[in-house]
């Protein structure tokens, strides 16, 4: 028999203004079940919570009922004070009777006979409740970073300081993301790899950081705390261990002329090469598609002058394992590529601004590029045709964003920011030069930017003209851009040398494939989604799982930086004790009677059950089975649903409790 | 809750105004946060709502709405997160699609639809919770206390209306006659093949027809027992999942076209391994059943060996839905009288369930007792609650071999509640049952796409 307690809160005059509570109490102590019920004016206070315990005592109570606001409120509360008791807090339940009750009941009888009945549904749920313990779940205290741009840097430092390996892995041959090819960023205009190669190179020497360059993520198992990681470190051809960086290989490759990735084909590098030469680490990577010697047995020149013995062209792709306990995704973004072939059938592109048609056309990654001091034409600002300086640059923003019809709707943050910083810097090299802009809004809405626009236009002269450019075309070298200035209401039409285009911040490509691997969520545009908007930026859907930076939505670098340390502080969570408890309200399933459909398996949201087999203690085989990963599962309950023996049951909300609420209602 | 009406009239009393009930099963993570809101802003309600906190909308089954109206609820709600949002990720899409499907039955049933409501209500929504609440208990209490499916009060069903044809328009002879008759010949090599096998010891027992019903031959000089004729109507396949049959070892199974569909759902419930049976498939003209108009499956198409096969097969012309018209021509209440005078006769006997290939759960959900979903006994509300769950448990699973219809000792025609569901599986969800063993199956799965225009 049921050893009920309930616990009838005036909650002041919110509840015992229209609910009777003495007529309430006076009614649910008859309740089958009940063996006690009080009521007091603050439940929650510490007078009230005292009751509840010392009734607990006194009456022996095994269930607890609250009859006071929203178990939303107040649950954790009255969980507690029952465990403090002696009770197992999950034998605790609510009823809510001000939120659904007296605050929208306003005639007294009405409400009092409401609330006798819901407080007669969570006597029926309270009396079936089962005692659980929080599942515990061991963690490895290792975290995987996914991504070596700033925010990847900046989350494995915050974890690897506070004492907890983390693996990195980059795909490029180097770390450093887009910020390592930037000139200089705004607002204060720091020179990108000034700041950030000491962060690359404390990444590199970090005792903590296990660094795998040119690698990806091959295939992710596991759960929250024990993820099983395979990595694929793609063949460099040589052995970073061995190799000392001299240089000797990548000067004698006959090979130069091959389309820089870094410099975005601005420049060109050898067939051997080091991205640039403040690369973590800092060693070369032989491009296997054009290499002599890996196609066609040729060449080797590189391989004799190697003293180190360093270079090995036997070298293929290592799969390794790693353990670690949370994951970090910063895969960063890319710039929309707007020439005519998409990868996505809505993407138009924009082929009327001759973007690779005309050479000095470019994006605004490329112009950062040719502004940069360590850039392929080591910071004179050289246009792409024939070198020459340019005299008259147009800058064209929005390109790809905020486009309903024909790239994405969203708008990608940073462009008018760089784009005055951009606009800026071309003066600060070419004094007589001229910037033009086209813009249809400014969005400076971080510190200091606001600023920093005006800069650009009062200080720097940058002419501005609220419009869109609708064609650009090539007259005797000259590219011109026609456009509009809404505020003049009048066509304009500029004679330009170079036009830069600020092309919209896209997420890197892969995105979606790896997001799937870790069962983490993505937008229509591939952007990773995030457990809640407002209040859970980092979190995904994927316990366990966090992301931060420009692969979650288009950032700025202090918003990626910050995002970052929050992700690093949920992995720090997640790492705080050496087990992880789980709330055990999740589902079971019932071995005997389940007929091993596995439509649960197919329906949940998490794959968090499994298909697996019943066997004697000797191994002899029984029968196979559904089983839920108490590490994985969230407690939705979609397996009960759709289980058709009802051998799935959810722990707090099972069949019987449902099923003997609803009959109660009679 | 206040007493209905027709008690209290002839004391004297002024009849009290009929208070309906309604039960609300809310997710808890929007619906029920956006009652919570309209609480904090005050918005006030009627009272007769009664909340039931669930995780998810995921959570909730069919079943749990019938038991609502058993008990005399007079109006349900179900309401959960916006699409998108569910704060699982997808157990609102799961929930939907099921409700897609259980409006269909029911309004095969003649359920009065307007006392089933689904919202989705996000915890911003409180106003919207006021709105609906409001609305609902309006409209339930001009449409009265609910009564139909389960003859509150004693009170005997409205007329019973003319049972609907389900007879079909075309005779079913022209099957029968000249080149129909499956042949002697086929026979024959079936037990040439039959006897081979087992000779060989490829199999360990052949499962197949015989004179008088199935028959499970081990030994090769048994083979003269099977029988190809046009009374080959059971679906053998029911057979496989038996535990004594099992034991034997590996089987081969006799199965006609439509049959063989059963393997495939039961291998994509993982019940049975194709490679682990041998099939034999038949060739089949028909068998003179209301099936056999609409066959397209007159050849098996994945088994071992097909015998009997000839050049003369053309599928069957008539629209497969054709039985259901008549049906769905009734009136909403003349639907709920033909049923109820249906299940009357029903005496819980079961054949249905034990003929069926799906209904291979070793312990029927009707069969558990903690809590009782369905009430076993022969009652309306035991016959009412175990068709409408066998009717749902195998929606996008029945093959349409209409055997529970055949084996039905009281005649109720069931073929009707199958076909309505499969009608909805195909023009909601283009999903056919047995027809790709590597679809995924109706029930646990879920497409953005899926059509909501009845969620408010």
């Amino acid at each position: 028999m049921s050893r009920i307690g309930v616990f009838i809160c005036w909650c002041g005059e919110n509840i015992a203004r229209t609910v009777d509570v003495d007529e309430v109490t006076r009614q649910v102590a008859e309740f089958p079940g009940v063996r006690c019920a009080v009521n007091y004016k603050y439940m929650c206070s510490d007078p009230g919570q005292t009751m509840v315990r010392d009734k607990i005592a006194s009456e022996r109570l095994d269930s607890v009922v609250v009859a006071s606001c929203s178990p939303h409120m107040h649950l954790r509360t009255f969980r507690s004070a029952a465990s403090l008791a002696g009770l197992n807090p999950y034998r605790v339940e609510m009823a809510n009777i001000r939120e659904h009750c007296s605050w929208v009941h306003p005639n007294k009888a009405q409400a009092t006979a409401k609330a006798v009945q819901l407080i007669r549904l969570s006597v029926e749920k309270a009396r079936r409740d089962h005692e659980l313990e929080p599942i515990r779940v061991p963690v490895t205290r290792r975290a995987l970073v996914i991504g070596g741009g700033v925010a990847g840097i900046q989350a494995a430092l915050d974890i690897a300081n506070s004492g907890y390996e983390v693996v990195m892995v980059e795909r490029e041959p180097s770390i450093g993301g887009k910020m390592a090819g930037l000139s200089e960023t705004f607002p204060t205009l720091d020179c990108s790899q000034c700041i950030l190669t000491p962060r690359m190179v404390e990444v590199g020497q970090h005792p903590k950081i296990k660094l795998y360059s040119y690698s990806e993520v091959e295939a992710v198992s596991g759960y929250v705390g024990n993820f099983n990681v395979t990595i694929r470190q793609k063949a460099r051809y040589v052995d970073i261990k061995k190799c000392t960086g001299c240089g000797e290989c990548w000067n004698v490759c006959p090979l130069k002329r091959n389309p820089s990735e870094f410099d975005y084909a601005m420049g060109m590098r050898p067939a051997i090469y080091v991205p640039f030469p403040q690369a973590v680490p800092a060693r070369p990577v032989i491009d296997a598609k054009v290499c002599a010697k890996i196609l066609r047995n040729g060449c080797g020149l590189c391989l004799k002058k190697c003293k180190a013995e360093a270079i090995n062209f036997k070298d293929q792709d290592k799969l390794v394992e790693e353990k670690v306990g949370a994951v970090v995704i910063a895969t960063g973004y890319k710039l929309y590529n707007i020439g005519k072939v998409q990868d996505r059938p809505k993407l138009e592109g924009y082929g009327e601004y001759g973007y690779g048609k005309y050479k000095n056309v470019i994006d605004s990654l490329q112009f950062e590029r040719l502004l940069s001091a360590s850039g392929p034409t080591v910071g004179e600002l050289k246009r792409p045709s024939d070198g020459a300086q340019p005299k008259s640059v147009v800058f064209l923003c929005c390109v790809g964003s905020r486009d309903n019809a024909k790239g994405l709707p969203y708008c990608s943050k940073i462009c008018c920011m760089y784009t005055a910083k951009h606009a800026m810097l071309y003066k600060h090299k070419v004094h007589d030069g001229q910037a033009h802009v086209f813009y249809m809004d400014i969005r400076a809405g971080g510190k200091g930017y606001e600023e920093f626009v005006r800069r650009a236009i009062e200080q720097d002269g940058a002419q501005y003209y609220r419009g869109r450019v609708s064609k650009i075309t090539e007259e005797n070298g000259k590219l011109i851009v026609r456009g509009t200035d809404t505020l003049a209401g009048e066509p304009v039409t500029i004679e330009a040398d170079m036009v830069v285009l600020a092309n919209a911040m896209r997420p890197a490509d892969g995105v979606e494939q790896l997001a799937q691997k870790f069962n983490v969520g993505y937008d229509e545009y591939g952007f990773l989604l995030e457990s809640h908007p407002k209040l859970r930026p980092v979190e995904t859907a994927s316990a366990g799982v966090y992301i931060c930076g420009a692969c979650q939505a288009p950032k700025d670098i202090p918003e990626s930086v910050a995002q970052a340390s929050a992700a690093a502080s949920k992995v720090l969570i997640t790492f705080s004790a050496s087990e992880l408890t789980r709330e055990p309200e999740i589902a079971k399933v019932n071995e005997d009677t389940c007929a091993a459909c596995f439509t649960c398996t197919h329906a949940c949201p998490y794959h968090a059950i499994e298909q697996a087999e019943v066997r004697t203690p000797r191994g002899v085989f029984i029968k196979r089975t559904a089983r839920v990963n108490p590490g994985l599962c969230m407690g939705c309950g979609t397996c009960v649903a759709v289980c058709p023996s009802k051998s799935a049951d959810l722990e707090g909300f099972t069949e019987q409790q449902i099923y003997s609420m609803v009959e109660s209602l009679v | 809750m206040s007493e209905r009406a027709e008690n209290r009239g002839s004391t004297g009393v002024p009849p009290v105004q009929f208070e309906p009930k309604i039960v609300a099963f809310v997710c808890n993570w929007c619906t029920y946060l956006g009652a919570d809101l309209a609480g904090t802003t005050r918005l006030e309600y009627p009272p007769n709502v009664r909340i039931v906190r669930l995780p998810c909308t995921g959570r909730i089954d069919f079943n749990l709405i019938v038991k609502a109206f058993e008990i005399g609820a007079d109006s349900v709600l179900v309401s959960g997160c916006h699409p998108g949002d569910c704060h699982y990720t997808s157990g609102n899409y799961h929930a939907r699609r099921r409700w897609i499907l259980f409006r269909e039955l029911l309004q095969a049933l003649g359920f009065e639809m307007e006392r089933i409501h689904f919202t989705w209500i996000s915890a911003a929504e409180g106003h919207k919770w006021q709105e609906v609440v409001k609305e609902i208990t309006e409209k339930t209490r001009q449409m009265g206390p609910y009564k139909e499916l389960y003859r509150r009060n004693g009170e005997a069903a409205s007329p019973a209306s003319p049972r609907p044809s389900t007879t079909p328009a075309v005779s079913p002879e022209p099957l029968r006659s000249g080149t129909s008759e499956p042949s002697a010949a086929a026979e024959q090599e079936l037990r040439d093949t039959c006897r081979r096998l087992l000779a060989e010891d490829k199999v360990k027992v052949v499962i197949g027809y015989g004179k008088r019903g199935p028959v499970f031959i081990t030994k090769p000089e048994d083979v003269e027992k099977l029988v190809w004729n046009d009374e080959c109507l059971a679906n053998l396949t029911v057979y496989l999942k038996r535990k004594e049959i099992k034991a034997l070892g590996r089987p081969a199974i006799v199965v006609k076209g439509c049959d063989e569909r059963a393997l495939v759902v039961l291998e994509e419930e993982s019940q049975l391994e194709r490679k682990e049976i041998h099939v034999i498939g038949m060739a089949c003209q028909g068998m003179g059943e209301p099936k056999c108009e609409a066959c397209e499956v007159h050849l098996p198409r994945f088994a071992d060996e097909v015998i009997g096969a000839t050049d003369k097969h053309a599928p069957g012309t008539a629209d497969r839905w054709k039985a259901l018209e008549s049906l769905m021509a009734l009136t909403t209440p003349q639907r709920m009288s033909y049923w109820a005078t249906e299940f009357e006769r029903c005496v819980k006997c079961y054949a249905c369930r034990q003929v069926c290939p799906m209904c291979y759960c070793e312990r029927c959900l009707v069969d558990k007792n903690r809590p009782t979903v369905i009430e076993p006994s022969a009652t309306d509300k035991g016959n009412f609650g175990w068709h409408i769950l066998r009717a749902f448990h195998l929606a996008g699973r029945c093959i349409g071999c209409d055997e529970c219809t055949r084996a039905c000792p009281a005649g109720i025609d069931l073929r009707l509640l199958n076909l309505t569901l499969a009608k909805a599986a195909e023009e909601q969800f283009a999903y056919r049952a047995g027809v790709d063993p590597k679809a995924e199956p109706l029930i646990g799965a879920y497409s953005l796409q899926d059509k909501e225009n009845f969620i408010r």
